[in-house]
């Protein structure tokens, strides 16, 4: 027989090859002319004019604009963080237990996901302005609160579902065994479980932080005077043109994700085994 | 035997607690206020009397915007379709690659949904505009077409015109499907990362070809990660008004910008808020036909949604 | 709605109260912020300013901060609508807003905005006479200033016509540009206009006329390329549509990039606006408030905002400090003519807006 590939590497195929190309080309084309487009001597933007670094310096001498950014970026971290346990527990209790309201729960947990936006940007503005006061003035990152709590309620029922899906796969006798040999709950939970959830913690995390990275609806409908977010200030600037500053800074957030990703990657890989 | 009942019963209230807290406290009371306000009506401009009326619903139920929201469907049900066609090689490529690369594709997915939705739409638009990219780019093959002619001796083609792929239905259904279409991969890939891989390799040796093996094999079991995906691309795409506002031509309008319009320009609360949960309401029906329906399903995992 | 300008700037605002976190954060102590202080008698130094993004001149900010030693913090909206859905449910912080000349009746109506005490605002002498009186929206001028006016017209591009467009029919009644039109996607803006166009003032709430430009919009439909969101000026530069609907400070903007664009108001005339400076209730620091607006108001800031933004300035000491090529543009200052057939938008009602709207979803869904 001639060079025949190995039944499941899918990957070798010529046809998967070029699907995977032609996928690719389509979501980075238009990121590409996003980053070329960072060097346009345009405030405009729309007709390339020359190439120009001044708007990366305007950039780092944005203060509004970085400041936006980190607190895009900080809001994005802790909302995934306090999303993946909220979600984690919220998909196990529903996988693993049957009580009694567990089909209201499990609607519960799934009407984040039904919401328009705008229904629950408006429901948090009502919120947190008539039922749960919260204060103005507190410093930084706590002043962020109230829009982190909107982010989490709206990321962790994505986290739950992803957890949910893959605890289908859970064979739960594992667990029952670790139990039998003497673990208790925890040990059970943390070394048998937990290992298992891993994919599904990490594709939950990474769906967690992207959208909340990206609200804009939420967001602007909770923040307050001193808590601009990057999309917000990015959706006022539609008004005059998005800059090619804006596309500056999208381009340092691809680069410094990547560095991030690389990094993670690394200690992944060096921490394994 | 008490304390390890003790000790499950707290195990249960140390996982249950928290997350029905925060889902009681910080989604289901916030919504109940807007729950109320679509019982309301406007008095003066910014009081909201909920007065118990129906007359909102009554309101969003009008042949105007039920064929608002059969529209909507219709173009979200398209963007999901798509995603998964496009989506579902790739999670399969994510999931048979090799550890080192998987990580990689996985990161190269993602990449583009960290950076903020409005420039992605803008950038688009740059794509696809009539001076964009691509119409540049078809202008160009045209017009050395056009010369090649010309040399042969034929007759040259006409002038160019653009393909107007921005400003219509189909900019709006691209943009809905070059934003959601992770949502669809990450679950897909969730699914099928745990599947039997031998499952495959001996229905490939028993002989079914790779299509057969696939549609037989690997899709029902990867079921539920399908309908996890196809939801969560479907209902977002649903309530989406940015992209059909950016993106959209003039008949492009979906039920999110009617909601968006009656809370922002209209200032009419109480009928945005019966317009959202019409919405929510039909959206959650469907989810519950759909847990009714597999309910009675042997290979069902209960896994419910 | 009003619009605003280009070059990013701003001065220093909540870096403080960053870096403070920051520093803190990576010393492991808590600081506690110097706002709670319990002393309320002085008002801290401290403004929040919410408004369009860069609708204010480059070193405007960091000039106030400078002169009074109040630092300024600017928030930003996109739309009015946005605005006002924020204030309506309670003012969560801010000092000074923009509202649109529309959106100060909402908000007089809606007991949002404090009265100004003109006493305190002496600069108010360098406005105009015609925008202190002339101000139905705000009889006196009691809850606002004139922070810009616009006028909404035709943009278009010289080359592609084959002569001025000096009429709404062009937008609304014609098929010689079919697919080369913009149009606004605000129901105010679009249909008020058309009212113009039919004969009728901007300000008139009768069902029937909705109804009758309704009808002519749908019939005219088919040629319009795009209903857009406040960005026509870029639909008009990109060559995407050779005629849009939009402000006359947007198309001014532009046209410093693009000789071959240019703008007229139409002969039945259309609607202006104001973008106003107002104190929304509830602020803060009302008295560092005034002392900001009696800032904005003086004549070389008024210029440097003007030189910036360059939209119509009501400043008239502003305007006196102005070049010749801005005072004499006749896009930034259209002919007197044209601008006595403008009017300001009302605001009429509930009703008025509820029907304006369902005919705006129908228009789209047609």
């Amino acid at each position: 027989m001639a060079t025949r590939r190995a039944p499941l590497e899918y990957n070798r195929a010529w046809q998967m090859k070029l699907w995977l190309f032609v996928v690719f080309f389509f979501l980075y084309a238009p990121l590409v002319a996003l980053v070329i487009f960072s060097f346009n001597d345009s405030k405009r933007n729309i007709v390339w004019r020359g190439f120009t670094l001044k708007y990366y310096e305007k950039l780092f001498n944005n203060e509004d604009l970085l400041i936006a950014f980190a607190n895009s970026l900080t809001i994005a971290l802790f909302a995934t963080l306090i999303s993946l346990v909220i979600g984690a527990l919220a998909g196990i209790l529903l996988w693993r237990y049957r009580f009694f309201g567990k089909t209201a729960v499990e609607g519960a947990f799934t009407l984040p996901i039904v919401v328009p936006e705008i229904c629950m940007g408006v429901s948090m503005l009502l919120f947190f302005t008539r039922v749960l006061p919260w204060p103005n003035d507190l410093i930084w990152p706590f002043s962020l609160g109230s829009i982190i709590i909107a982010h989490v309620s709206f990321c962790f029922p994505f986290v739950a579902l992803v957890v949910r899906a893959r605890l289908a796969s859970f064979n739960q006798e594992q667990e029952e065994a670790a139990r039998d040999l003497g673990a208790n709950d925890w040990q059970a939970f943390r070394d048998v479980l937990l290992p298992h959830l891993k994919p599904a913690l990490i594709a939950g995390a990474l769906l967690s932080f992207t959208l909340s990275l990206d609200d804009f609806v939420i967001t602007f409908f909770t923040s307050g005077p001193d808590t601009v977010t990057f999309p917000v200030k990015v959706y006022s600037m539609l008004r005059f043109s998005v800059t090619p500053e804006v596309n500056a800074a999208s381009t340092m957030l691809i680069l410094v994700t990547i560095v991030l990703m690389a990094l993670m990657m690394l200690m992944q890989g060096r921490g394994k085994k | 035997m008490a304390t390890q009942t003790q000790e499950r019963r707290l195990a249960f209230l140390a996982i249950a607690v928290p997350p029905i807290a925060w889902v009681i406290v910080f989604f289901l009371a916030p919504l109940a206020i807007v729950w109320a306000y679509s019982f309301g009506q406007n008095q003066g401009l910014t009081e909201v009397d909920i007065s118990g009326t129906f007359a909102n619903y009554v309101r969003a139920l009008q042949p105007l915007y039920l064929g608002i929201f059969a529209k909507s469907i219709f173009v979200a049900g398209i963007t999901t379709l798509l995603c998964l066609i496009i989506g579902f090689p790739v999670a399969l490529s994510i999931v048979f690659a090799s550890e080192r690369w998987r990580a990689w594709i996985l990161l190269l997915i993602m990449l583009p949904f960290w950076t903020n939705l409005l420039i992605r739409t803008y950038a688009l638009i740059a794509v696809l505009r009539t001076q964009g990219y691509v119409n540049f780019t078809l202008e160009w093959l045209w017009n050395q077409g056009s010369w090649l002619m010309t040399l042969v001796g034929l007759q040259p083609l006409g002038d160019f015109t653009p393909l107007q792929m921005l400003y219509n239905n189909f900019a709006v259904v691209f943009g809905l499907v070059y934003v959601h279409l992770p949502f669809m991969v990450l679950p897909l890939y969730a699914a099928l990362d745990r599947l039997d891989k031998s499952l495959i390799e001996a229905s490939l040796d028993l002989g079914a070809g790779h299509i057969r093996t696939l549609f037989l094999i690997v899709v029902p079991l990867a079921l539920p990660g399908i309908i996890s995906g196809i939801i969560i691309t479907f209902v977002p795409a649903l309530g989406a008004y940015l992209t059909p506002d950016l993106l959209g031509g003039p008949d492009s309008q979906m039920i999110a910008n009617v909601i968006e319009r009656q809370f922002k320009k209209a200032n009419d609360w109480p009928f945005g808020a019966s317009l959202s949960f019409l919405l929510m309401y039909a959206t959650f029906a469907a989810i519950a036909l759909r847990v009714y329906l597999t309910r009675g399903k042997p290979s069902d995992d209960g896994h419910g949604i | 709605m009003s619009d605003a300008r280009k070059k990013s700037i701003f001065g220093s605002h909540s870096r403080r109260s960053i870096l403070k976190g920051l520093g803190a954060a990576a010393v492991g102590i808590t600081l506690t912020s110097k706002k709670f202080s319990a002393l309320a008698a002085e008002e801290e130094k401290k403004l929040n300013f919410y408004n369009w993004d860069t609708y204010i001149g480059e070193t405007t900010l960091e000039d106030f901060a400078d002169a009074s030693g109040i630092d300024v913090n600017m928030s930003l909206f996109a739309t009015n609508d946005e605005l006002f859905a924020k204030l309506r449910a309670g003012n969560p912080g801010y000092d000074v807003i923009v509202p649109g000349s529309e959106f100060v009746e909402r908000m007089i109506k809606a007991d949002l905005l404090e009265p100004l005490d003109h006493a305190n605002i002496p600069n108010i002498k360098n406005i105009a006479p015609e925008f202190m009186d002339d101000a139905p929206f705000d009889p006196g001028r009691k809850y606002s200033l004139p922070y810009t006016w616009l006028v909404i017209g035709i943009g278009y591009r010289k080359s592609k016509v084959k002569e001025v467009p000096d009429s709404w029919k062009y937008l609304f009644n014609s098929d010689e540009y079919k697919g080369r039109i913009a149009v606004m996607s605000d129901a105010s803006e679009l249909f008020r206009n058309c009212f113009k166009y039919l004969g009728k003032s901007i300000n008139d709430d009768s069902p029937e006329l909705i109804k009758e430009a309704e009808a002519m919009l749908i019939k005219q439909k088919p040629n319009i390329k795009a209903f857009h969101e406040d960005n026509g000026q870029d639909l008009l530069l990109s060559g995407e549509v050779d005629l849009v609907m939009e402000y006359n400070g947007d198309i001014a903007q532009i046209m410093t990039e693009d000789d071959d664009i240019n703008f007229v108001v139409p002969k039945e005339g259309a609607m202006k606006q104001q973008d106003t400076l107002a104190i929304p209730k509830g602020a803060p620091h009302p008295e560092n408030a005034l002392k900001f607006l009696n800032f904005i108001f003086e004549p070389e800031v008024g210029a440097e905002i003007t030189k910036t933004i360059l939209y119509p300035s009501p400043n008239a000491a502003a305007v006196a400090l102005m070049p010749d090529s801005y005072k004499d543009n006749k896009v930034i200052f259209p002919p007197a003519d044209l601008m006595a057939k403008c009017e300001y938008p009302r605001y009429l009602g509930a009703d008025f807006t509820r029907l304006l709207d369902e005919a705006m979803t129908r228009l789209r869904a047609a």
